[in-house]
């Protein structure tokens, strides 16, 4: 499973940056996924497949905590300090990306204009 | 009228799509899934309903996992032991899965899964035919490790095959996305 691990490789995917956003407040998993779709205006939704999936990673990952687990079924999670961190990591490489991106269309815009 | 249908697969492994499309034909025409058959689907007649199913791998599930299901609009449909799960949505319901890094995830625990029972059968077959062509002096030694070696090899067909049919998926997926 190593492999091509984005987690183990300091990077977030897009399901785990979203949700990772979306427990920087305590949730459980469907306000996660309300809260995803709701900060995207429904352009970025993750399946419950997916969502499960990830949220055992972040959590393997200590990434993201139980913070509360008294209905078993009903669990919420939240943010660790760490996940914090890479979430503003994540971030600020997501920033530099499209400062590339952007810097790249600019002066081929310029050339072409 | 006969009230029950049993539907064959032609193995998960290689027409998990194909079987799902067929599932969500025959609900249309009012013939629902009950449960799992060793080669296949058990049917029974209920209401005809336009509802797509989506099929996971996912061993240990526990209540949060089909809680995530069920909020997301999939019923639980049946499964085999704790590790193979059916479900069903209304069609047009948003899939199960969303992103390809986990897409990939689920194909890699059940070849993984496969391997773990292929290996052993795997070395068996390997060791037996090379004990047969071994000299023991005496000829029936040889034939008994060329039987157990046949019958090890026979045997291995069930989870090598799977696996292959998972590694072959993989590859495509990994194919078809940039990561």
């Amino acid at each position: 499973m190593a492999r091509t691990d984005s987690l183990e490789m300091g990077e977030l995917t897009d399901t785990a940056y979203y949700i990772l956003l979306s427990l920087v407040e305590a949730r459980h998993g469907y306000l996660i996924m309300k809260n995803i779709e709701s900060i995207t205006n429904n352009r970025f939704s993750v399946g419950p497949a997916s969502m499960y999936t990830t949220i055992k990673k972040l959590l393997s990952a200590n990434l993201i905590r139980i913070y509360d687990d008294s209905d078993q079924k009903k669990k919420t999670y939240i943010a660790t300090e760490k996940g914090i961190e890479l979430l503003e990591k994540e971030v600020q490489r997501r920033r530099e990306m499209v400062i590339h991106a952007e810097k790249v269309l600019k002066q081929r815009g310029e050339i072409e204009g | 009228m006969k009230k029950t249908k049993y539907i064959p697969s032609g193995g998960l492994a290689f027409t998990e799509e194909k079987d799902m499309k067929i599932l969500a034909q025959y609900a249309k025409k009012g013939w629902m899934v009950e449960r799992f058959t060793n080669f296949g689907y058990k049917l029974v007649v209920g209401e005809p309903k336009n509802i797509d199913y989506s099929l996971d791998y996912q061993k240990g599930a526990d209540e949060e996992y089909f809680l995530f299901f069920e909020e997301a609009g999939w019923s639980h449909v049946c499964s085999i032991g704790d590790e193979i799960h059916l479900f069903c949505a209304t069609a047009g319901t948003k899939p199960i899965y969303t992103d390809t890094p986990t897409t990939i995830e689920k194909y890699e625990r059940e070849k993984k899964q496969m391997g773990k029972s292929a290996l052993p059968l795997l070395i068996s077959t390997i060791v037996f035919l090379f004990l047969s062509n071994i000299d023991w002096g005496f000829e029936l030694a040889g034939v008994v490790m060329w039987i157990l070696g046949t019958l090890s090899l026979v045997l291995l067909i069930f989870p090598g095959l799977p696996y292959l049919g998972y590694q072959y998926k993989l590859m495509k997926l990994k194919k078809g996305s940039l990561h």
